[in-house]
């Protein structure tokens, strides 16, 4: 594959519609929370307006350059990761800026945004924000653990790093899907998949009781807004990676919808039954549940 | 030429006429004291001269004008001639040292003196035992005299015990001579060889003459008498006694064992090898430095006997070996005690007074080398070819027991000169007896010109012409210029060297070539910023770099052997500079030392006797032997990479060492450890050991350092240590991609070679600079020092995205290498320990950033400007190259693929256009950068155009429910910033390594605590210890038939 001019504009195209979609789902979802929590929920374009306030807020307020970068390196990572992962199997349309690099590259993006957030966070000079931090890369790496030796097991399994290579051989029938072919890797996938979803019971990062927001708590107007975009785009981020390498990946648009509809569902559906870990205990959940069925994977594959 | 019988003529003639001379002519007195010592000095060297060159052969001068055994003869051959010189010279410098002792009591106590020359002379050209006896004779009642010319009371008291215990061992080999002659008819030794006294079932009378002989080596136990002379005699005689009188008797002890036949060799090696180990585990104890050095004294005479156990194998490189480990011993000895007589209290603590004579301290550390053994010095020689020699005759176990006892002998040592180095010295400059430090000087050169002769002497190239070598001793010479021109000079000197050299470099000495050349130059550049003179940074510094420079362009085992221990030297030296390095040096040198010598073993099994080995030779090496030699050459260059295990010196190091210092032992020295293993692997590949792969083994090794050396690092309050833990993690991830033995792990190996190189030493040195502003290392006492020191900030932040492998930076082509390295290696297991290293690296890079220049400015540091210039340059420089090398890693790494891919079968990598490809997966950092690029430009432009006017509001304008900060200590998170993280995981951190080795430590010292106790200070204890000895041995050696 090399790089045309006319990807730049297909690659917008998958932008949008992800980004739509990504508005209408967030929204779902949350609505669906609110409902097991025995709520009405917000109303459907809810999150919209709330996007469209924050970008129109002004704000005179920055903290420093790191500050006022953070939100950049944020929303970055978060289009980068879609941009750098085809998002539709076969469809010379949405297979993105996938040359540029194979799913190693995917992996290790994931922290670009992270890690820019963090350092914005981190220069607003606000305890919360560090304490946030710190607790959310603490559960990550634990998190990180299961999630890396599924993909290793992955790559073992396929013989290859590329995503396109990965979804390739995953066609013909549901059956061919990873999940069947290597239950065990994709449920320590999934396992690790809960803990970098930013929900309960792994959002003690968040912590929106007792530390406001955490790592955002200081960014506000179009800062906020940033963020959240990213919030909406970097989940279907994540969930498309694991959607190319664990459940067949998708041929069009309207199978793209349903499935990273189904695994959001997953971490939705934990969080809404589960209580909030502490980080200690996330950690040791991972370590525990997690890091056997990973080292199992890689063992058997 | 003179014949040598003058040596005890002139002796003893102007012995005499002292005796003639007015009492209170004491000047003309000294004056043909000194003449008398000067003939008998020029008699031996002349000999020696004409000897080494060949214009002379070995002459028996016969007396009375009668053949032997009728009349006494004496001989002079190579050996003799060798120690008449120590002895004389001993003699003329410490004759020049004593002086005033001298001129003070007078000409009987020079009288003295003269005759406990000659003596000492006769006892090593005499051929006949009964002779023998009475130039020992002579020697003991000399002794007993010259001990008194002391100010110390105590010296009577251990004169008395002297004369006491001597006379014990006097009748011992008065009955051992009658004995022999009984069963001889002969009382000439060269009569003994033509029938071996054992032989003729006198063995009793051979065992007492040879026990008799080696009391007078001060054996432990029996060596009470022989301590209390060192620790209270004047050092001017002390020195006689210990380079002089031992060289002797040694001597003596060898003239008779050379007849006895090989069956009582075992014994003198075991006597000598206890006795050297034993010696120097006490000495841990001692603080009194003469004391210490009568223990160390101890130890080197059975050394030498040890090695003279070691006769029937030597061959004709004995005298190289035996001579080699005496004269070093003879004139470090010598010089020592001649210093601790110009320092006025006997602690070791006191020794700090000599960095006010800083020559002074050079002499020191000359003398302390030569002891251990270390390059150039004619120890090393004889240490190298003693090993070779063992191992061929499969007397490994000898050989182990010698470098313990070595390593022990350099932790004490080097301890002392930890304590004068570091420990608060007076202020007052004293003033020195010039004529006492001249002759401490003149033993210090001859020091360097014995290391030049050996070296000249040895099969292989004299060190002391070594180029880099002698460009660093230069640095010696120039220490009085201002450090910035010896910068320049410094500077100049690696480029040139690395110009001069690089054509003859392959891909991969190129790649460590441009990291230890070009890479020191660069920090150095952060050195401008010191001014004055910098003693002592520049020697030391450029011994590193020597050694690194001799390590890669080295073929020979013995090259490599050398230019190791000359960076190990260098290092310590420079690492011991730090403010509170002292503990932290000592733990080095002594990981570092043992590390060399497990190398030198290993080298010597690779031979298996026939030195030189050439490096590419190791291929070669097959058969049960070949993995210990992997084994032992594995950890000796894992004690430079800090292995976990053998990790516990590298944080107090690298974090206590100077701001400029810290990235040249981290960024640059690490390196030397894992150039190391990569000659290893590349010429002995695999091998098994009990059925095992050693290479699996050192996976684990790896992946474990990564692991455990991240996750020490997130806890550590010291930016420094933290950066130093992380090293450990690092170096684990490059010994990881080794040790997975295939095309791709080696390609990772190196890229973190040169990126570890590059981040590490930026990162060092903006944490350096930060803590010379700041005056902390504490990260919580920082914080929000963005603003303040930007370019100090862009610099850790570009460092630390590189080292978390995030895109777009360099960092990630390791772990996109890494993961398609693991696609293909055996073993998954560890890589699970790898994959959690990983984002653990996170933690503390993020912590590393954040606590320091984010989060809340403390009052004190308002006034802060960034990092000196000197010190932000080689940063800036650093920035600049870590974007370039992001954008195209294949500058570098292109060659060094092709290269490594004739080390394996699989295919490397392939290098089309700007990407990147592998069997598996696919990498083009150009797209990469420009995607992020355009994406950051924009959204940036975004969020400019909303919001424009934002600007900066003050520190505590941030959303605090109902309560309004404004302490920057308390609105800091900082402090245990991971506790969770502690809390789950932190039972892995319990510090078993270090209470491993603190174990082995405290054993040693209870031993020696306990130990010492048997020596009471009781003349008649001391005496019935002898007979003990003499007693036990005699069951030990089995009842001799």
């Amino acid at each position: 594959m090399s790089f045309e001019w006319i990807q730049i504009p297909y690659a917008l195209l998958t932008l949008l519609i992800v980004f739509v979609y990504g508005v209408f789902m967030t929204t779902i979802i949350r609505k669906m929370g609110a409902r097991a929590g025995g709520r009405y929920g917000i109303r459907l374009y809810q999150t919209f307006v709330d996007l469209a306030k924050n970008y129109a807020l002004r704000s005179h307020i920055s903290h420093g350059i790191m500050f006022y970068l953070g939100p950049v390196f944020r929303l970055t990572g978060g289009v980068g990761l879609i941009l750098f992962v085809p998002t539709i199997y076969g469809s010379v349309m949405h297979q993105n800026f996938a040359f540029a690099g194979d799913l190693v590259l995917a992996l290790y993006f994931v922290f670009f945004g992270t890690l820019g957030m963090a350092l914005g966070a981190g220069e607003s000079g606000h305890p919360y924000s560090a304490v946030g931090i710190t607790r959310g890369l603490s559960q990550m790496t634990a998190a990180e653990l299961p999630f890396v030796l599924a993909v290793f097991a992955v790559s073992l399994q396929y013989q290859t790093l590329s995503i396109t290579e990965i979804v390739a051989a995953q066609q013909g029938g549901f059956l061919s899907w990873t999940l069947f072919t290597n239950p065990i890797a994709v449920v320590a996938a999934m396992i690790g998949f809960l803990g970098t979803m930013m929900r309960s019971p792994f959002d003690v990062f968040l912590a929106p009781q007792e530390i406001p927001i955490g790592p955002p708590t200081e960014f506000h107007s179009a800062y906020l807004a940033l963020m959240q975009t990213n919030r909406i785009l970097f989940p279907i981020a994540k969930i498309v990676i694991y959607m190319n390498l664990f459940f067949g990946g998708a041929t069009n648009w309207p199978v793209f919808f349903l499935k990273v509809f189904l695994i959001y569902l997953v971490s939705a559906l934990v969080g809404v039954v589960f209580p909030r870990f502490r980080v200690e205990q996330s950690i040791r959940f991972f370590l525990i549940w997690g890091l056997p069925l990973g080292i199992l994977s890689i063992l058997i594959v | 030429m003179v014949s040598a019988i003058f040596i005890i003529v002139v002796g003893l003639g102007a012995a005499f006429a002292l005796g003639l001379l007015k009492d209170s002519w004491r000047n003309g007195a000294f004056a043909l004291t000194m003449a008398a010592l000067a003939v008998m000095s020029w008699i031996s060297i002349s000999w020696l001269g004409a000897l080494a060159s060949g214009a002379a052969q070995p002459t028996d001068i016969l007396t009375a004008g009668v053949q032997p055994p009728f009349a006494i003869n004496l001989r002079v051959g190579l050996a003799e001639a060798g120690l008449l010189s120590v002895i004389t010279l001993t003699g003329l410098l410490s004759a020049l040292y004593l002086r005033d002792a001298l001129m003070q009591q007078g000409r009987r106590s020079m009288a003295v003196l003269l005759i406990a020359i000659m003596a000492l002379s006769g006892i090593v050209l005499t051929r006949d035992i009964f002779n023998l006896f009475v130039f020992f004779e002579l020697m003991v009642i000399s002794t007993g005299g010259l001990v008194l010319l002391s100010d110390d009371e105590r010296a009577i008291g251990a004169g008395f015990k002297y004369l006491v215990v001597t006379q014990v061992i006097s009748i011992l080999l008065l009955v051992g001579i009658i004995f022999t002659y009984h069963a001889q008819g002969s009382l000439n030794i060269d009569d003994f060889a033509a029938q071996p006294l054992a032989a003729k079932g006198a063995g009793l009378a051979f065992f007492l003459l040879l026990m008799a002989l080696v009391l007078e080596l001060k054996p432990f136990p029996a060596n009470g008498w022989a301590l209390d002379i060192y620790e209270s005699a004047h050092p001017g005689f002390s020195a006689i006694f210990s380079a002089a009188s031992g060289t002797a008797a040694v001597y003596a002890a060898d003239k008779v064992l050379a007849t006895g036949g090989a069956e009582w060799l075992p014994l003198a090696t075991f006597i000598g090898l206890f006795t050297f180990l034993a010696s120097n585990i006490l000495a841990l104890r001692q603080d009194n430095d003469r004391r210490l050095l009568g223990y160390s004294s101890v130890a080197q005479i059975g050394l030498v006997l040890a090695v003279i156990g070691q006769r029937d194998i030597l061959g004709d490189q004995f005298l190289y070996i035996a001579g080699g480990i005496l004269i070093a011993h003879a004139v470090a000895k010598a010089g020592l005690f001649w210093i601790s007589g110009v320092i006025t209290r006997r602690e070791l603590t006191a020794w700090t007074v000599l960095r006010l004579n800083p020559p002074l301290v050079v002499a020191f550390a000359t003398f302390l080398a030569m002891l251990i053994g270390l390059p150039p010095f004619p120890g090393f020689y004889a240490k190298w070819e003693l090993a070779h020699h063992l191992v061929a005759e499969g007397r490994v176990a000898v050989l182990v027991l010698i470098l313990i006892g070595a390593l022990i002998e350099a932790g004490y040592l080097f301890r002392w000169f930890g304590l004068a180095i570091k420990r608060e010295a007076p202020v007052a400059r004293p003033k020195y007896a010039p004529g006492k430090v001249l002759v401490i000087y003149a033993a210090a050169l001859l020091g360097w010109y014995a290391g030049y002769r050996w070296g000249a002497l040895s099969q292989y190239d004299n060190l002391l012409q070594a180029m880099p070598l002698m460009v660093a001793l230069g640095f010696l010479l120039i220490e009085g210029l201002p450090a910035r021109i010896k910068n320049v000079i410094a500077i100049a000197a690696l480029c040139v060297w690395f110009w001069l050299s690089y054509g003859s470099f392959d891909p991969l000495q190129m790649i460590f070539g441009v990291i230890f050349m070009i890479g020191g130059a660069v920090i150095f550049l952060a050195s401008f910023h010191e001014t004055g003179r910098r003693l002592g940074f520049y020697p030391p510094a450029m011994l590193m770099y020597a050694g690194l420079a001799m390590l890669i362009v080295a073929e020979s085992s013995f090259a490599f052997f050398a230019a190791w221990e000359v960076l190990t030297i260098g290092s310590y030296f420079l690492i011991l500079r730090g403010k509170k390095s002292e503990p932290h040096a000592l733990s080095y040198l002594m990981f570092s030392l043992g590390g060399a010598f497990a190398i030198l073993l290993g080298f010597a099994l690779a031979a298996g006797g026939t030195a030189p080995l050439a490096i590419a030779d190791l291929a070669q090496v097959t058969g049960a032997v070949a993995p210990w030699v992997f084994v032992l050459l594995a950890i000796g260059f894992m004690t430079k990479t800090a292995a976990i295990g053998l990790h516990i010196w590298l944080p107090g190091a690298h974090a206590e060492a100077e701001a400029d210092v810290s990235p040249m032992v981290s960024g640059v020295l690490l390196k030397a450890g894992l150039y190391g293993m990569f000659l290893l692997l590349m010429t002995m590949g695999r091998q098994h050991l009990f059925g095992v792969d050693l290479t699996y083994v050192l996976l684990w090794i790896g992946a474990l350092s990564a692991l455990l050396g991240n996750l020490m690092a997130i806890f550590q309050e010291d930016a420094k240590r933290l950066l130093a833990y992380s090293s450990i993690g690092q170096m684990g991830y490059a010994l990881f991609g080794l040790a997975m033995m295939n095309h791709l792990g080696w390609l990772m190996a190196l890229m973190f070679v040169i990126n570890h190189y590059v981040y590490k030493s930026l990162l060092f040195l903006s944490v350096g600079g930060v803590a010379k502003r700041t005056g902390t290392r504490d990260m919580y006492r920082m914080g929000g020092l963005i603003k303040l020191m930007p370019l100090s900030f862009i610099a850790v932040l570009i460092g630390i995205i590189t080292m978390s492998g995030v895109p777009p930076l360099s960092g990630f082509g390791g772990r996109w290498i890494f993961y398609n390295a693991i696609m293909t290696a055996d073993a998954r297991l560890p890589m699970v320990l790898v994959f959690l290293s990983g984002p653990i690296a996170f933690l503390y890079l993020f912590r590393l950033i954040h606590t320091i220049f984010l989060g809340q400015l403390k009052d004190e540091h308002r006034q802060l400007k960034d990092a000196p210039f000197w010190i932000l340059l080689p940063q800036m420089i650093y920035v600049a190259f870590l974007l370039g090398f992001a954008v195209l890693p294949g500058m570098a790494l292109r060659r060094v693929d092709a290269y490594i891919g004739e080390h394996f079968t699989e295919q490397g990598l392939s290098w089309e256009g700007l990407t990147i490809t592998s069997e598996f997966g696919y990498w083009s950092p150009v797209q990469i950068m420009i995607v992020i690029g355009t994406i950051f430009t924009l959204l940036f432009l975004l969020l400019l155009a909303l919001n424009h006017k934002a600007q900066w509001v003050k520190q505590f304008n941030i959303v605090y429910a109902a309560e309004r900060p404004f302490r920057p200590e308390t609105t800091h998170f900082a402090w245990n910033f991971f506790a969770p993280y502690r809390r789950a995981l932190g039972f892995l951190l319990a510090p078993l390594v270090t209470r491993f080795w603190g174990a082995i430590t405290n054993a040693l010292h209870e031993t020696a605590e306990f130990t010492r106790k048997l020596y009471t200070g009781n003349g008649q204890t001391y005496a019935v210890h002898v007979l003990v000895f003499v007693v036990v041995l005699y069951l030990v050696a089995g009842g001799i038939s």
